[in-house]
């Protein structure tokens, strides 16, 4: 009888198991173009409500305050930006032009006269001077008010007509531009009698510009909104768009198969399994990422603070490979050698490069007397890239007689750990930035004194190239100078950089406009208005 | 009888005092730092110190409970740090999709146990008792999150049948849309619950058949059938109601796993995101609702103990 039991139990597992594995096994291979599957052909539709997959609930609904990326990607849709930048060119939404005086001390900003706020009253300049108002106001705790703030002055904002805002500068700084990226303006008549605009009601209903109004939100649920048939964009073509909150991935991703979501962020590793359904577009976009290995150079062994031990590191790894190994594919992440990403101003990828040669790595440490080697890895657990490369770095840096020792621990606790300014009970950890298209948002991961200096470096040549770049107005200068400071960070070994990494969105095939709207990093689409059903 | 609910309820009081001391250290003792939520490359670190000070947080950690407690003794639970949202509203936003989904797995799980339990009990060693032994070791093994992404596939994706995550369809606001959104995580629960009941009430129901009044029935000629319904159901309540007791807290604390597997608007994924988040006004006030619930429950459960089995009152 046990014997019938223990049969059965087994049975019963072995097909449970087989049956969550069996399907989608096919092991297709990703394409650099989108995938576009069985698509629905058809001219755009007007009607139709777009469901797109968020991993949590927003935390404000106000983009003076929006810091995490739902937040972002939800205001992207309810508030209009000034004007955005995509591979160095800009695109103006509430903004026509922007212009800088001979001197680069002020740029005049004007705005178009036909938008409106989702009540009806029109977008203007007393909109855009109040926005910034409360940016800078140090009681209204706004996460963006530092940068309006040049060489410790603040930068001032003047309405000049209904349509005109001057900003003045304390000095040139061309990062500005960069700066004015950031601000999406919030209305005036709503919000200026609130003495906390971080506390307000008025978030919880809130009043934008963008091309889709807020109809509702059921926390822990979805935030609905619908179309705003005055936008001056023209009026967008879905009815709605509804920001679904899904916390599990696995879930969310038999969610988007199961077509209760048309839009989400999907893993190198989940690409074949939705690809086989035939129901989406795979969409990898270059994100302005950079994913890289960080060398701690003030950890207690002191061993990272030798340039030769750091290039040696360099040597003993293959990009190639640590790509494969996180990425599944060149086609999600592309080789760097610079810190700049592709997608900013001045991006060079020619640079100084220690790449793959283990017998030079053993020579370099042989040579400088380094032997029995160990390093501390830290690994955030339950981060799948992580945990992948570390695995590799270690099986790889043994390979030349470096023991690397993995620490995992908690996503809270390593956060802890990378952000005090003095840890030095680890050597390496792998790092992803997104920084923007101006070099100079990238000075704090490098100047000696910044706050995310998480290398640890003190460089005196680095800092003045910055601090350089910030104040030149000559275009031409003000490249040669940050190509100067990429030479210089990859040739010091830094850090190691991996990849220019690429986020992929699965979009539904009853959608499309999806190159209209233009792919966005953190944002997923640039301008919602241009998405329709099929 | 109101004496003993007088009494237990004021040694409510410095039992939650007790508690919030040892959850606030506790939060306090975990590794992290909550203004990490809101700092991004950009920022610089007069922007952070800007934000830690606004939260409070660079007051020392004795001076945060004590603000928190001032708060709390005039009903205030504070603001959450993460989306500065009063901690009350969320909890209370929350209370109905978890309660809704807890009860009915706990009513599915004992309108299933007490049948089961007893037929298992009542034929012991037997095939049909293996039986439900067997499935009852399989769903206290089985983890939560696997069944719920398993069910999911099946009956989700597979089959087609339910819908896999939420707790409605978008636009639809009918009871049915919302029940047939429950039906997967409540299985997944009930699954869970039923097989803890199962073993308890197999157990109870093998004592009770060993005691000399079963005996004295089956000699009065009473069938088996009827020995266990006019006899031994009553006694094998008895742990029904002290499990039922201590459920209760679970019924406001959620089911953190599988409400976040199936985005389930209840407590527990919220208290899984103020816990990932360190939202100490948060992870304190859903901490301090599941003790009181959980020590109501007991109360709740002692009295109608007493009701159960007139022995007990006589005891107290």
């Amino acid at each position: 009888m046990k014997k019938i039991f223990s049969t059965v139990t087994l049975l019963i597992l072995i097909i449970a198991v087989v049956a969550a594995c069996s399907s989608n096994n096919s092991n297709t291979t990703p394409n650099n173009t989108p995938n576009t599957g069985n698509e629905v052909s058809g001219e755009p539709k007007q009607g139709g409500n777009l469901i797109i997959a968020v991993a949590s609930d927003p935390v404000i609904l106000n983009p003076n305050y929006a810091g995490d990326r739902v937040s972002l990607t939800i205001n992207q849709s309810l508030y209009s930006p000034l004007f955005q930048v995509s591979n160095g060119e800009k695109t103006f939404y509430l903004a026509k032009s922007l212009e800088l005086s001979e001197d680069g001390l002020t740029y005049t900003l004007t705005l178009r006269d036909d938008a409106k706020w989702h009540d009806g009253e029109p977008v203007t300049a007393d909109d855009v001077v109040f926005t910034i108002e409360k940016i800078v106001d140090e009681n209204q705790n706004s996460l963006l008010r530092e940068n309006f703030f040049v060489g410790g002055k603040a930068i001032e904002v003047e309405k000049v007509d209904e349509y005109t805002v001057n900003f003045k500068l304390p000095q040139v700084n061309p990062a500005f531009e960069a700066t004015l990226l950031q601000v999406f303006p919030i209305p005036k008549h709503v919000y200026e009698n609130e003495t906390n605009l971080e506390k307000s009601d008025k978030n919880n209903a809130p009043i934008g510009s963008g091309p889709f109004k807020f109809k509702e939100y059921k926390t822990g649920e979805y935030v609905s909104l619908e179309r705003f048939d005055d936008y001056y964009g023209g009026k967008p073509y879905l009815d709605g768009v509804t920001y679904r909150i899904a916390k599990d991935t696995n879930t969310a991703n038999l969610a988007l198969q199961n077509g209760e979501i048309h839009v989400k962020y999907v893993d190198p590793q989940d690409v074949s399994t939705i690809e086989a359904t035939n129901n989406f577009a795979i969409y990898p976009y270059e994100e302005g990422r950079l994913a890289y290995l960080n060398f701690n150079q003030i950890s207690d062994t002191g061993v990272l603070n030798n340039i030769e031990v750091r290039k040696a590191l360099s040597h003993a790894l293959d990009r190639d490979e640590l790509i494969q190994v996180a990425y599944t594919s060149s086609d999600y992440a592309n080789a760097a050698h610079s810190f700049l990403t592709p997608d900013g101003l001045f991006h060079t990828n020619d640079v100084t490069s220690y790449d793959y040669d283990a017998e030079k790595a053993k020579q370099i440490l042989a040579d400088e007397g380094v032997s029995n080697l160990k390093l501390r890895f830290i690994v955030s657990s339950g981060n799948k890239a992580q945990e992948a490369v570390a695995i590799y770095v270690q099986q790889k840096l043994g390979d030349i007689g470096v023991q690397v020792e993995l620490q995992t621990m908690d996503a809270s606790a390593y956060g802890q750990k990378l952000n005090a300014a003095d840890t030095t009970d680890y050597e390496v950890f792998l790092g992803g930035y997104i920084m923007g298209y101006d070099p100079d948002a990238y000075r704090i991961l490098f100047l000696s004194d910044a706050t995310s200096n998480f290398s640890h470096v003190a460089n005196k040549d680095i800092d003045a190239l910055f601090l350089a770049g910030a104040g030149e107005g000559d275009v031409v200068k003000r490249e040669e100078i940050y190509k100067q400071v990429q030479e210089l960070i990859a040739a010091e070994a830094i850090q190691y950089p991996i990849a220019y990494t690429k986020t992929i969105v699965a979009v539904s095939n009853q959608f499309g406009g999806v190159e209209e709207a233009k792919l966005k990093p953190v944002y997923i689409f640039e301008d919602l208005s241009k998405i329709y059903k099929k | 009888m109101n004496q003993l609910i007088a009494k237990r309820l004021l040694q409510t009081i410095p039992l939650l005092f007790f508690v919030s001391i040892v959850s606030f250290v506790l939060i306090k003792a975990a590794p992290g730092d909550p203004v990490l939520n809101f700092v991004t490359p950009n920022m610089h670190a007069e922007d952070i110190e800007r934000v830690r000070h606004n939260l409070g947080l660079d007051k020392p950690a004795y001076v945060q409970y004590f603000i928190w407690l001032k708060g709390v003794v005039q009903g205030d639970l504070g603001y959450s740090l993460v989306n500065h949202k009063p901690v009350l509203e969320q909890i209370v936003e929350r209370i109905p999709a978890t309660v809704g989904l807890m009860s009915g797995a706990i009513a599915i799980a004992v309108i299933l146990a007490i049948p089961l339990g007893l037929i298992a009990g009542s034929n012991r060693n037997r095939f049909v008792d293996k039986c439900i032994n067997m499935f009852s070791y399989i769903g206290i093994s089985i983890p939560g999150f696997w069944l719920g992404i398993l069910f999911i596939y099946f009956f989700a994706v597979k089959l087609g049948w339910l819908p896999s995550m939420g707790m409605r369809t978008i636009g639809v606001t009918s009871t049915w849309d919302v029940i047939k959104h429950a039906i997967l995580p409540c299985s997944v629960l009930a699954i869970g619950f039923l097989s803890v009941y199962v073993r308890y009430i197999r157990s109870s129901t093998i004592g009770q058949l060993k005691e000399d009044y079963v005996q004295i029935q089956y000699a009065f000629g009473s069938s088996k059938t009827q020995v266990l319904k006019r006899h031994v159901l009553m006694h094998v309540l008895l742990p029904i109601i002290t499990l039922l007791g201590m459920s209760v807290g679970d019924i406001v604390a959620g089911a953190i796993v599988t409400e976040t597997v199936f985005s389930w608007p209840g407590l527990g994924s919220l208290g899984m995101t103020a816990v990932k988040g360190l939202d100490y006004p948060l992870i304190m006030g859903i901490t301090l609702l599941s003790s009181v619930m959980l020590i109501l429950g007991n109360l709740i459960a002692d009295i109608l103990y007493s009701f159960a089995d007139p022995r007990i009152k006589k005891m107290r």
